[in-house]
């Protein structure tokens, strides 16, 4: 499908924004995402909400207003979204990256993103449309209810659109919020003291902030 | 302006304020080009160059003929948006100063899993290869479905997500163990 001019400065524009906030928010570093599995550094949940809150307000209230039909969106199957959410998670959590942020972290000099992280990532696509006839993946791709395939939560909750949005902008808050509160408390109470534990476990070298007590 | 100067120089930004782009983007390419930004899609059309040859010979297969066309029968919108995501990093990391030639990452994973790089860069290929079979199967990656499905409240987003937080929590629990 042709792409129109206007439509590919937004499509470079909108990717120049997205590449700046991944690196801005850590995204494209491996240890925010490993850390996120571990449940040691929320980064990854706080940016992904904070998107979400914003992105869902926006979309919704333009659907409002009658400026965006929501057409975009990927067919829900039961199954592969689930299984394939799953396999996916193995291979994010092992590497440290996803399809974007392998992008954005090879922009930073990562070689390990730029070289293998790339290379795996055309060679899985690869290897998945060679076996895309197979019973399995066609059984993946398809299992589940086909009426369900492009429903929203609106509609399958049978509730006005804005009320959830509204509800989910809600639940998205108190998460910011509780774990802007937990990170305050950790920094004042609990921070010295793991560190601590990690020198005398012998796990890091020296005090991770030396200049601190040296700077005062 | 000096303000504006001294962010745009930073490192990091509060993933909060980070994340508030991150949303702009979504609504604007969904209003602007009724469009939602995903990156794996354009994966599947550059395997597709050495796929579609590959996968001549059986006809029932149209995976690499009409779902992802290869890159060189014509370049689409996630295409190009992939190709500003690389500058749009690249300019953040050049202005903060950032810019590093590495070949594994220095922060965490040397301190844990040692200095050797093969043994990052084998853990970056098969981790690469076993990303795209799940986005394959799920529909969709981190942009094109938990994010482009999340804004839209699409079922598939609120399936995918715990998908990939349980499978992903159980891997570093045993990668880790008590480690670091």
């Amino acid at each position: 499908m042709p792409v129109s001019v206007p439509d590919i400065l937004v499509a470079l524009v909108l990717g120049f924004l997205f590449g700046w906030v991944l690196d801005k928010g850590g995204l494209n570093r491996y240890y925010k995402i490993a850390n996120v599995f571990r449940f040691t550094d929320l980064t990854v949940l706080r940016f992904m909400m904070t998107g979400m809150l914003v992105g869902m307000i926006g979309i919704y209230s333009l659907k409002a207003l009658g400026l965006v039909d929501l057409t975009a969106v990927s067919a829900t199957v039961l199954a592969g979204n689930l299984i394939g959410g799953a396999v996916f998670g193995i291979g994010m959590s092992l590497s440290g990256f996803c399809p974007g942020t392998c992008v954005a972290g090879a922009a930073r000099g990562q070689l390990d993103y730029l070289i293998p992280g790339l290379l795996g990532f055309l060679s899985g696509g690869l290897i998945f449309g060679l076996i895309y006839r197979t019973d399995l993946i066609q059984w993946l791709l398809t299992a589940g209810r086909p009426e369900l395939a492009y429903a929203k939560l609106p509609e399958l909750l049978g509730v006005d659109p804005l009320l959830l949005v509204f509800v989910f902008s809600e639940a998205i808050l108190i998460f910011l919020y509780v774990v802007g509160k937990t990170r305050a408390r950790r920094r004042d109470v609990l921070e010295t003291a793991v560190e601590q534990e990690r020198v005398e476990a012998g796990l890091v070298d020296a005090p991770a902030r030396p200049a601190e007590s040296a700077g005062d | 302006m000096m303000w504006l100067l001294r962010q745009l120089r930073k490192d990091l930004w509060s993933p909060e304020v980070a994340g508030v782009g991150l949303g702009l983007v979504y609504v604007l390419a969904l209003w602007l080009s009724h469009r939602a930004p995903g990156v794996s899609g354009t994966f599947f059309n550059t395997a597709a160059i050495l796929g579609k040859p590959l996968t001549v010979g059986d006809p029932a297969n149209q995976f690499f003929v009409t779902t992802f066309p290869p890159l060189t029968e014509g370049l689409g919108w996630q295409f190009y948006m992939v190709i500003g995501i690389f500058f749009g990093a690249l300019a953040s990391v050049l202005i903060a100063g950032k810019f590093k030639w590495t070949w594994i990452p220095i922060e965490q994973w040397r301190d844990v899993f040692g200095g050797a790089i093969w043994k990052r860069w084998v853990i970056a290929f098969v981790g690469g290869i076993i990303l795209q079979i799940g986005a394959g199967i799920a529909g969709g990656c981190t942009s094109g479905l938990a994010l482009a499905g999340g804004v839209q409240l699409s079922p598939a987003a609120f399936l995918f997500i715990p998908g990939i937080f349980i499978s992903g929590a159980i891997v570093q629990l045993l990668v880790y163990r008590n480690k670091y």
